[in-house]
């Protein structure tokens, strides 16, 4: 059944549709929609889900803890300081490999004060344990809820679904919605190997010394190097089942191109008609969306971007003193490669500001017109 | 792989922190260590607390004989020792012994013979307290004894010195006829010395003698001898015949339990009884209950009033008195009377009755034995200057109470049977003290390895108040005075089950463990077992880190903290 | 309540990594045996992080969540609703709080369930101070008491927070003071907890040796002279409103519990009468509330 629905209204048929038993979050712009929109369900009864109001994120992180300690399938959706209050808990969350799914909007961190898109949110917490795949319309955020379930309670590891703040979340797209009986051939019910059982008594998330520690982190490694091979399982799975599937990445345009421009989230939707453009200009330039950021696609990006010999890069984030997080992460999986395209990192449209077409142009023949970057980061759009 | 626990902790023995380790250890009460009979009073208390009535009366059993009579008659120095008289009232000791005596009383019991081992035989001359005591133990040594009694019947003092309304005839028979149901022979109505010259007692390889003191004192007044008669005389006769003739007007001279016993008796006769005493209240040597049941019954007691002359006149005596005021304290701590000169005064009596002290018989001893202030002088354990011939009781001490004779017989007892066997007596003695003595047990002379208790003598300094509530020291009911001085029927009644309960339920069980389980409790490291078996907890030496916690809040000081060895 | 009708099952075994005498454990052992084996127990870090044992060993015999500093309140919330979804509605949740996870860093997810009214028995393990982290001042540490934070030169300024005031105040149905010399007390407030519905809160003192400088067999003794000093009085409250004082009738001066505590060695006379005046003020005040 197609609708026309927000990207947060997206998410609440996702959660829907997972058969989760319980979702505690706390509002903030521009998830609360997602939050209104289950409480309203909930308490008309159409949802069986139990919400568990709670007066802070690091409160819904650590309720969600115990939740799935006992068993069952739980939500969180947050935001930019939200998420950042929650950082403590979502360590423990991948500690205590719990499958828990959330949804961040991607939001700036202040100050100054901005509720306006930013990747810096969900990147700042790249260390965290945690698989994070990026959305890039409203579509693949309802379908990656689906999938983030399946690989999230098969590696054991928790997974943040992130979108753009207002561009997805309040922006209304054509959404083809599953029903529930395609959903639930899908996605079985929550059956973990550990939970909470008064019968056989156990104590959780216990205390390791030097002695064992080292291995339980090791376990957690081994975890995220699985995530590829099942996130590309359940992703065939589901284009088999649904007709739609992402992978970890998706080239686009076409073969051999000289300049590939690497974007996510809803800049790729831009960058799609930029290079539809500059192709017709004869620009030999192709595109890659980056979907999975963690465990980062390595092979999947090495892989496609055989062939060229310039990547542009852009970030909407930024972490201070290094730059965009995305071209961090992309130098450090191309340095043991042989063949090393030039890295061309652009970072723009933080804190909302548009990444408009023009931009996204500048960024290309800038990288076609220079043999490199004339600096470490290039600065997209600002204002000097 | 999540970090969830896959099993306890019980492989860490923390039990290798300690630096000083806790263990369970009984120590000594002082009350047990006070009482002159050896009773083990903590230990039949608990069994009070326990429902186990039979249990307490076979525990004091094994030490003394005579709980009905103990129960009824004894000074109990024990209630003077007794800890919980610093924190509120001590516990009436005396009451629970009787209440035990008089359960056990009415039990269908069957007693048996007890089968002699040795080949010896001992004579006992006197069938008092200090000669049953004796009698009993050595019975239960397996010796064939023969207790010699000069009375008709047997008792002694008990008998014939103490009236029927503080020791009922049947409590006295009961406990008694229990001795004899052991096989101990009494021969009564022979005097040795008369009838048979000590020395022709061939037959018998040891001679326990505790003839007790049974000839009054006199005043050496002038006109005593005709003008008076003696105090325990009254009283023989009055036990012997149940009544005696005297006048209406009754004066008693003395201050001592056999003044008031006479008293007492002569207002039950339904006389009048005064009792004319040279020193005050304070020094009176009476026992304070029995100086109180004798003014509410009507005995007038002059203080600080003292006879130097008897006349008669017609039909009445004149006594002549001065009237004394308190001096220096003598040599029994007591400020000593000193006349008031041209006090004198004159009171008229139809009957005057001396009670000023006993003295002992002496004609019919053998020759070497000494003697000394008037008693014969013994060894600690018994032994007089005559080998194999052993005295106790009223005879051989000047403590002159039932509880010192019960006491002393039993360390005779003891006494003959290492002579006997050749073995060294003091020794013997030592080893089972109460406390730093002077009492022995005897259970622990047959059983040295069971009941350990460590010889310590627990102050009330070393227990934990925290655990106690104030609760007011249960009494005996006593009768209405008007009833009671109707006949010679026991003055007090012993006490109900549920009030017994009570009373033993105050006792502190000082230095004895009684399961209240605050070191199971209060253990944060569950150190403490906890038996089946009554009165066995346990360290459990694996764990315990030696905080310390057991030992203070052991409410008792039943338990002992050492350092731990390395 | 006779002593030996204590359950019997030890739910915290031992082997534990307790200091000797640890007041905490005592207060555990007993919560652990009237809880009973259908509880699920979450525990913020504390001193309990690390007395159960490290992995793979834990004495807990019972199921126990180990979880944020923070976040007593709400794991235990979390925990609370995965057992109603799963239908469990027998199994009892608690949560094993120091003074730290309940007075300071975890008074706002505390503050957020007992709003919500949360199912569960919330335990405040307080023992005055962080001693898991070596004696720090908590909000929790009593006026002038030294801490590794307050030191002798300048101890405590503040006065201890008034948690039960606070508990109180969020109306939830049942809040009780307890403490580890008084177990049949203790007891009967669990026992009477088990039995309500909604966010009950005891406040249970526990003497750490190290951290008040206490010999380790004193705990006990120190943590009943806490009651008869009228410093840690026992009452409950029932929907914060209704307040029951359990009277005390071997009242002592505050100086008979001070005097024994290395803590408050420094202490001159006046500042001990000072602290009196305190106590008095706060009883009277109790009494106030009490009576209304």
């Amino acid at each position: 059944m197609k609708k026309v629905i927000t990207g947060n209204q997206a998410v609440a048929y996702g959660v829907i549709l997972s058969r989760v038993d319980l979702v505690s979050a706390y509002p903030i712009t521009p998830q609360t929609t997602i939050v209104e929109e289950l409480s309203e369900l909930i308490a008309s009864g159409r949802l069986k889900t139990k919400f568990l109001k709670v007066e802070s994120e690091h409160s819904a992180m650590a309720a969600l803890i115990g939740a799935s300690t006992g068993g069952v399938r739980c939500f969180t959706a947050t935001s930019s300081h939200g998420l950042a209050y929650m950082h403590e808990m979502l360590h423990w969350a991948s500690g205590a490999r719990l499958p828990i799914v959330m949804v961040n909007v991607n939001r700036a961190l202040g100050p100054p004060w901005n509720i306006w898109s930013d990747q810096s949110d969900s990147l700042s917490q790249r260390d965290t344990g945690w698989v994070q795949l990026y959305c890039e319309n409203n579509q693949e955020v309802l379908d990656t809820i689906l999938q983030a379930y399946r690989i999230a309670e098969s590696v054991k590891l928790p997974v943040m679904v992130v979108l753009d703040a207002f561009v997805l979340s309040h922006t209304s797209e054509a959404v083809e919605i599953p029903t529930m009986e395609e959903v639930d051939k899908f996605l079985p019910p929550y059956c973990p190997e550990y939970s909470i059982d008064t019968q056989e008594p156990m104590a959780f998330s216990v205390i390791a010394t030097p002695e064992h520690f080292f291995e339980f982190r090791y376990k957690i490694q081994k975890a995220m190097e699985q995530v590829p091979g099942v996130a590309k399982k359940v992703d065939d799975e589901f284009r088999s089942m649904f007709g739609r599937g992402y992978g970890a990445i998706e080239r686009y345009g076409e073969e051999g191109a000289e300049v590939l421009l690497m974007t996510s989230g809803t800049v790729t939707s831009t960058s799609r008609i930029v290079i539809q453009k500059l192709v017709q200009k004869g620009y030999s330039v192709a595109g890659i969306k980056i979907k999975r950021f963690r465990p980062f696609p390595s092979e999947e990006i090495y892989e496609a971007i055989r062939g060229a010999k310039k990547l542009a890069i852009i970030d909407r984030n930024l972490s201070a003193g290094v730059g965009g997080i995305f071209c961090q992460e992309l130098r450090a999986a191309l340095y043991p490669k042989e063949t090393k395209p030039q890295i061309f990192g652009f970072i723009s449209g933080l804190g909302g500001r548009d990444i408009t077409p023009n931009l996204i142009e500048e960024a290309v023949q800038y990288t076609f017109e220079h043999s490199q970057p004339e600096e470490e980061i290039l600065w997209l759009g600002l204002k000097r | 792989m999540i970090s969830i626990s896959l099993g306890d902790m019980e492989w860490n023995k923390t039990g290798a922190w300690r630096t000083q380790r806790p263990f369970y250890e009984n120590k000594t009460p002082p009350c047990n260590v006070a009482c002159p009979a050896g009773n083990d009073i903590v230990g039949f208390i608990q069994k009070i607390t326990q429902d186990d009535f039979e249990g307490a009366w076979h525990l004091i059993k094994e030490e003394n004989p005579f709980p009905g009579i103990c129960g009824r008659v004894c000074f109990h120095p024990c209630e003077s020792k007794c800890n919980r008289g610093n924190f509120d009232e001590p516990i009436a000791i005396h009451a629970l012994e009787r209440f035990v005596a008089d359960s056990a009383a009415s039990l269908p019991k069957k007693i048996e013979k007890i089968p002699k081992e040795r080949e010896e035989k001992i004579a006992i001359i006197g069938s008092g307290p200090a000669g049953m005591s004796c009698a009993y133990h050595l019975a239960k040594l397996h010796y064939e004894v023969t207790v010699f009694e000069s009375l008709p019947s047997a008792g002694g003092v008990l008998r014939m010195g103490i009236p029927a309304y503080r020791l009922p005839k049947d409590v006295l028979d009961g406990e008694i006829s229990y001795i004899e149901a052991l096989g101990v022979e009494i021969r009564p109505d022979i005097s040795i010395g008369e009838k048979i010259k000590i020395e022709e007692l061939k037959d018998y390889q040891a001679i326990f003698i505790a003839t007790g003191a049974h000839r009054s004192r006199g005043l050496n007044i002038p006109g005593e001898k005709r003008g008076t008669f003696g105090g325990l005389d009254l009283l023989k006769r009055i036990n012997r015949d149940g009544k005696v003739k005297i006048g209406e007007r009754v004066a008693i001279i003395g201050g001592g339990n056999t003044a008031i016993d006479v008293a007492r008796s002569v207002i039950r006769l339904g006389k009048k009884a005064t009792i004319l005493y040279r020193r005050s209240k304070e020094e009176m040597p009476a026992f304070e209950d029995e100086i109180v049941e004798a003014l509410e019954e009507g005995v007038k007691i002059r203080y600080l009033v003292n006879p130097i002359r008897i006349q008669q006149k017609e039909s009445l005596k004149r006594l002549e008195c001065l009237r004394m005021e308190l001096g220096e304290k003598d040599e029994s701590g007591r400020r000593g009377p000193v006349p008031v000169p041209n006090s004198n005064f004159f009171i008229d009596t139809d009957t005057a009755i001396v009670a000023v002290g006993e003295e002992i018989e002496t004609s019919f001893l053998p020759r070497g034995i000494g003697k000394r202030e008037g008693i014969v002088l013994t060894q600690i354990d018994g032994r007089t200057d005559v080998k194999g011939i052993f005295a106790g009781g009223d005879l051989a001490s000047n403590q002159r109470t039932v509880a010192h004779a019960i006491g002393s017989g039993k360390k005779a007892a003891l006494a003959i049977d290492c002579y006997l066997k050749g073995k060294d007596t003091e020794e013997a003695i030592r080893q089972i003290l109460i406390g730093d003595g002077p009492s022995i047990s005897i259970f622990r002379h047959l059983h040295p390895e069971e009941r350990p208790m460590n010889p310590h003598v627990v102050t009330f300094e070393e227990l934990n108040m925290d655990y106690f509530e104030p609760s007011k020291r249960r009494r005996e009911s006593k009768g209405l005075v008007k009833a009671r001085i109707k006949g010679f029927g026991e003055v007090t009644s012993t006490f109900t089950e549920s009030i017994a309960l009570e009373e033993a339920e105050r006792c502190f069980s000082c230095g004895t463990c009684n399961e209240c389980e605050n070191c199971y409790i209060f253990c944060p490291d569950a150190s403490i077992l906890k038996r089946d078996e009554i009165l066995a907890h346990q360290v459990d030496y694996d764990f315990c880190k030696g905080c310390g916690i057991c030992f203070i809040e052991c409410p008792r000081r039943a338990i002992s903290l050492e350092e731990e060895a390395r | 309540m006779k002593k030996t009708e204590i359950p019997l099952s030890e739910n915290l075994g031992h082997g534990h990594l307790a200091c000797a005498g640890c007041g905490a454990a005592v207060g555990m052992r007993m919560t652990l045996k009237a809880l009973g084996e259908k509880t699920v127990m979450v525990f913020p870090a504390s001193c309990w992080s690390i007395i159960p044992g490290f992995w793979p060993y834990s004495s807990f015999r019972m199921t126990a969540v180990h979880a944020g500093f923070v976040t007593g309140g709400a794991t235990a919330s979390g925990v609370r609703a995965a057992l109603d979804i799963r239908g469990d509605h027998e199994v009892l949740v608690a949560v094993w709080a120091g003074d730290g996870g309940t007075f300071d860093i975890g008074l706002q997810s505390l503050s957020g369930a007992a709003e919500r009214n949360e199912d569960f028995i919330y335990i405040c393990n307080d023992n005055e101070g962080y001693m898991n982290t070596g004696t720090q001042q908590s909000s929790a540490t009593p006026w002038l008491a030294w801490t590794t934070t307050t030191p002798v030169q300048r101890p405590k300024e503040n006065p201890k927070k008034d948690i039960m005031a606070i508990m109180a105040d969020h109306r939830i149905p049942y809040a009780a003071t307890a403490t580890i010399a008084y177990p049949e007390d203790f007891f009967r407030k669990i026992e009477k907890a088990k039995r309500i519905r909604g966010t009950r809160f005891i406040h249970l003192l526990s003497p750490c040796p190290p951290g008040w400088k206490i010999p380790s067999e004193l705990s006990i003794k120190i943590s009943r002279l806490a009651v008869r000093s009228r410093v840690f009085p026992l009452y409950e409250i029932e929907n914060g409103r209704s307040y029951t004082l359990q009277e005390e009738s071997h009242a002592v001066p505050i100086k008979e519990y001070l005097k024994l505590q290395g803590r408050f060695s420094h202490l001159t006379e006046q500042e001990i009468e000072r602290i009196q005046e305190r106590v008095d003020d706060e009883w009277r005040h109790l009494l106030r509330k009490a009576r209304c």
